[in-house]
């Protein structure tokens, strides 16, 4: 079974590298075979919050900000890549390759 | 495709034949113009604001990109701004490239969840898309771009 892995992204101003960092995540999870759903904590608030199901059954979680986590607590005792956003923007496949190591 | 759409990217938008020296050139000439269009009450508040968030980190993103952004209190309503610059300027970019494409986004400082707010983040998507990246490389006329923003 693919592994599970979710993610937030969150900057500073909320409008651009969030997104981006985003959609580079999805991209390169993709490519690599794993599933992934990501949360953004920008501008326009939270979207695609993830559930605690969704978190409960995540192999690793992806953190890619530069602020803090919103509810941070909802991904306690989790395995959790953090890294900033422009990594993600930068190399979006290394950032999926470092998070599917924590999981093996 | 929605009026919101049509009125967030029309030719006013779009300038393909910006001549500037240097980022913070870029950044300023692009102001004025947002000041023309009525979108920014006041280019120089707007410009130190962009510059604020550049010295954070760099918005230029690779590829010859550049995404300069503020929230500003100056700002009216959510806009961008391309441009296409005659020259390569030094941008600090994540991948040492110089920048000659550049979306300049405009933001009030209390904007929460807008529908040009969502363009901008729609569009920051866009720009992780190899194929849209190219194809705006690839524009040589306004209405090349309008037509890739607005797809």
């Amino acid at each position: 079974m693919a592994k599970k892995m979710v993610a937030v992204t969150a900057c500073i101003a909320g409008i651009a590298h969030t997104y981006m960092a985003a959609e580079n995540l999805k991209k390169f999870a993709k490519k690599e075979g794993y599933d992934i759903k990501v949360e953004t904590q920008g501008a326009m608030g939270v979207e695609n919050r993830l559930s605690s199901s969704e978190i409960q059954d995540a192999d690793v979680v992806i953190f890619a900000v530069d602020t803090t986590v919103q509810d941070s607590d909802r991904f306690d005792g989790k395995k959790i890549l953090k890294v900033g956003t422009s990594e993600v923007v930068k190399d979006g496949k290394a950032a999926i390759d470092e998070a599917a190591k924590l999981v093996n | 495709m929605n009026s919101n759409l049509v009125d967030f990217i029309s030719e006013k938008n779009i300038v393909m034949d910006l001549h500037a020296e240097t980022r913070d050139d870029a950044i300023h000439q692009l102001a004025l113009i947002l000041e023309k269009n009525g979108s920014i009450s006041n280019s120089e508040d707007f410009y130190k604001d962009v510059l604020y968030r550049e010295s954070l980190t760099t918005t230029g993103i690779g590829n010859n990109i550049a995404i300069p952004h503020g929230k500003s209190k100056s700002v009216i309503n959510s806009t961008m701004l391309f441009a296409k610059n005659s020259k390569l300027l030094d941008w600090n970019s994540l991948d040492g490239s110089k920048v000659n494409v550049i979306f300049l986004m405009a933001v009030p400082i209390e904007s929460k969840g807008d529908e040009h707010l969502k363009m901008l983040a729609k569009l920051s998507g866009k720009l992780m898309d190899d194929e849209f990246v190219k194809s705006i490389k690839e524009a040589k006329t306004t209405e090349d771009i309008l037509k890739i923003i607005r797809d």
